[in-house]
């Protein structure tokens, strides 16, 4: 019985979640298992049904089927002992642009019923975290995109929740403020040991991630730790771009396996740690323009898990 | 349920009217426009004593407005709120929606009352009204400007933009204003006016100010006017906070983000 779920060391747990709008399915029996203190990602493509998870799992919309726990609280039971527990940094700003740093955070602060001297204590502690201390009594307008991503940062974590939700936080962001978000996040992780549930589709960025799985038209395809993913995938990628790329392809598919196909260029798994690239490079000699073959990454995962050409799929 | 979160909505609210200086400025200018200027065109049409009671019976009616629409334009900012993404930081709240509503309300409610005492210290000032008067009229006040803001609760929780902003000034607040009797007495009015005014919650509010001001008529009795907008305000302050813990009403909130 759903009901008689008893204490665990899970920070969010889902069976069969669900959601429907009208006729389409934009989660499909979601099941979860994230532990405490766990940085976990959800990675898919835009629309796959990562936001929806995330505004299911914090009360932002109700389920149409399946449950959610948190913290070892039923989410449907009750949303406003949910919503103290959780901490959710939307996809978009929830911040007020006319007002300063301070009254924001202030204001965020009441909602959460912090007493002003603990808020005080706390918004300072957070934007020294940022760097921001300088910019307190500055109004957001004169703000970077940066420095108002970690003022709606620092907003989320306000109340120390339990479960931090990042709803693709680094959209929109150059490289260097990428970077700068990544480690207030880390630092924040460090400091108060908080489960983070990230999604994005910078996948690079979830390289640091404890766990990661891929969700696709709203069903999740197991993941795993990402550094395990990348090596299961194989040694080494092999990417070739030539003219006559099914002379190619079915000159290697039987050494390799099936390749990716984009135009003309051709990606296949090598899983021998010690395969000879040269004598290949001989065996095709002028048929092919280019070839080069690296260490795989996060990237080649996801696009081996959505665009493999068992599934079917074209890039 | 703290009461913190209810007062930090209500002092964003009351700050941000005080910052904007020219919105408060604005709202003492429009209400004496319209005493002086209609008052005095139209009672220049009146002979003699009728001309100087002309805007005597202006004077609630003009207030009135004032708290129509300061108390409208306040709970219209939970569709602004929402359109700016300020509401985001109310909805993640460990509060129950509906207490979003109700501060809203509360904060429109008191940000009316600030600009009405502010017109009626003008009024005094200028010796327009009495100091008694002028007291004697903020309880009815306060009533009209709950029912303004149940109104604009009303209005805001089926508006889905501030781009309807236009519609709202030309389908509610006018006809509201013009059908309520405060710039003519009603038993004047043709038969279908009368009825549509009898209709309008807001009617009581003007009805209830002008009982507070001596030598003006009034259309219905004081126990009418109370009861008529205890209940409608009750009504729709729960109608409003329904429709608001409907999740329906906020996935533009949180789908404008998924579908790009």
């Amino acid at each position: 019985m759903l009901t008689a779920y008893v204490a665990s060391d899970f920070a969010i747990k889902t069976r069969g979640l669900t959601k429907q709008y009208g006729q389409t399915v934009a989660v499909n029996e979601l099941d979860l298992e994230i532990k405490i203190g766990q940085f976990y990602g959800l990675l898919g493509p835009n629309g796959a049904g990562k936001s929806t998870t995330i505004h299911m799992l914090t009360t932002m919309t109700t389920a149409t089927s399946g449950e959610a726990w948190i913290a070892d609280q039923l989410v449907s039971a009750d949303p406003v002992v949910i919503r103290g527990t959780v901490g959710l940094v939307f996809q978009d700003s929830a911040l007020d642009r006319t007002m300063t740093i301070d009254e924001n955070l202030q204001f965020a602060a009441a909602m959460y019923n912090l007493p002003p001297q603990i808020a005080d204590k706390r918004i300072d502690e957070l934007l020294s975290v940022f760097g921001l201390q300088e910019k307190r009594n500055v109004k957001l307008l004169a703000l970077s995109g940066g420095q108002r991503r970690a003022v709606d940062i620092a907003r989320g974590v306000l109340h120390r929740p339990k479960v931090l939700f990042l709803d693709e936080p680094t959209i929109g962001l150059d490289l260097p403020n990428r970077r700068a978000i990544w480690r207030f996040v880390e630092q924040l992780r460090r400091n108060e040991g908080m489960t983070v549930f990230l999604t994005t589709h910078y996948l690079e960025e979830a390289a640091a991630c404890d766990h990661v799985d891929f969700i696709q038209h709203g069903k999740l395809q197991q993941g795993g730790a990402p550094h395990e993913l990348i090596e299961q995938l194989g040694a080494y990628v092999l990417e070739i771009n030539t003219a006559d790329p099914e002379n190619i392809a079915a000159q290697l598919t039987p050494l390799f396996g099936d390749p990716i196909r984009e135009d003309q260029q051709l990606s296949f798994k090598i899983s021998a740690s010690d395969f000879n690239f040269s004598e290949l490079q001989k065996t095709l000699g002028d048929a092919v323009s280019s070839m080069q073959w690296r260490r795989p990454n996060l990237n080649d995962v996801y696009l081996w898990t959505f665009c493999s050409p068992e599934q079917g799929e074209a890039v | 349920m703290s009461w913190r979160p209810v007062k930090a909505v209500v002092g964003r609210e009351l700050s941000k009217l005080f910052r904007q200086r020219a919105r408060l400025v604005s709202a003492m200018v429009r209400p004496m426009i319209w005493l002086l200027v209609i008052g005095s065109g139209v009672g220049s049409m009146l002979e003699g004593q009728q001309q100087e009671g002309y805007l005597t019976f202006l004077v609630p009616g003009i207030l009135a407005m004032t708290l129509l629409f300061a108390s409208l334009l306040s709970a219209l900012t939970l569709v602004y709120d929402k359109e700016f993404g300020v509401m985001r930081m109310m909805m993640i709240a460990p509060i129950a929606h509906y207490w979003i509503v109700l501060s809203k309300l509360i904060a429109a409610t008191l940000t009316a009352m600030v600009q009405a005492i502010l017109l009626l210290l003008l009024l005094v000032i200028l010796g327009l009204i009495d100091i008694n008067i002028a007291l004697g009229l903020l309880p009815a006040a306060l009533l009209t400007s709950i029912c303004c803001a149940a109104i604009g609760g009303l209005i805001a929780v089926w508006s889905k933009s501030i781009d309807n902003f236009a519609v709202i000034m030309n389908f509610f607040i006018f006809p509201v204003f013009f059908l309520s009797g405060a710039l003519y007495p009603v038993k004047q009015l043709p038969d279908y006016l009368h009825y549509i005014v009898a209709v309008n919650p807001f009617s009581y509010g003007v009805d209830l100010l002008k009982h507070a001001v001596p030598n003006v008529n009034t259309d219905f009795s004081v126990t009418t006017d109370i009861v008529v907008l205890i209940s409608f305000s009750t009504i729709a302050i729960l109608i409003a906070c329904w429709r608001f813990s409907r999740e329906s009403v906020h996935e533009p909130l949180f789908h404008r983000a998924t579908k790009r």
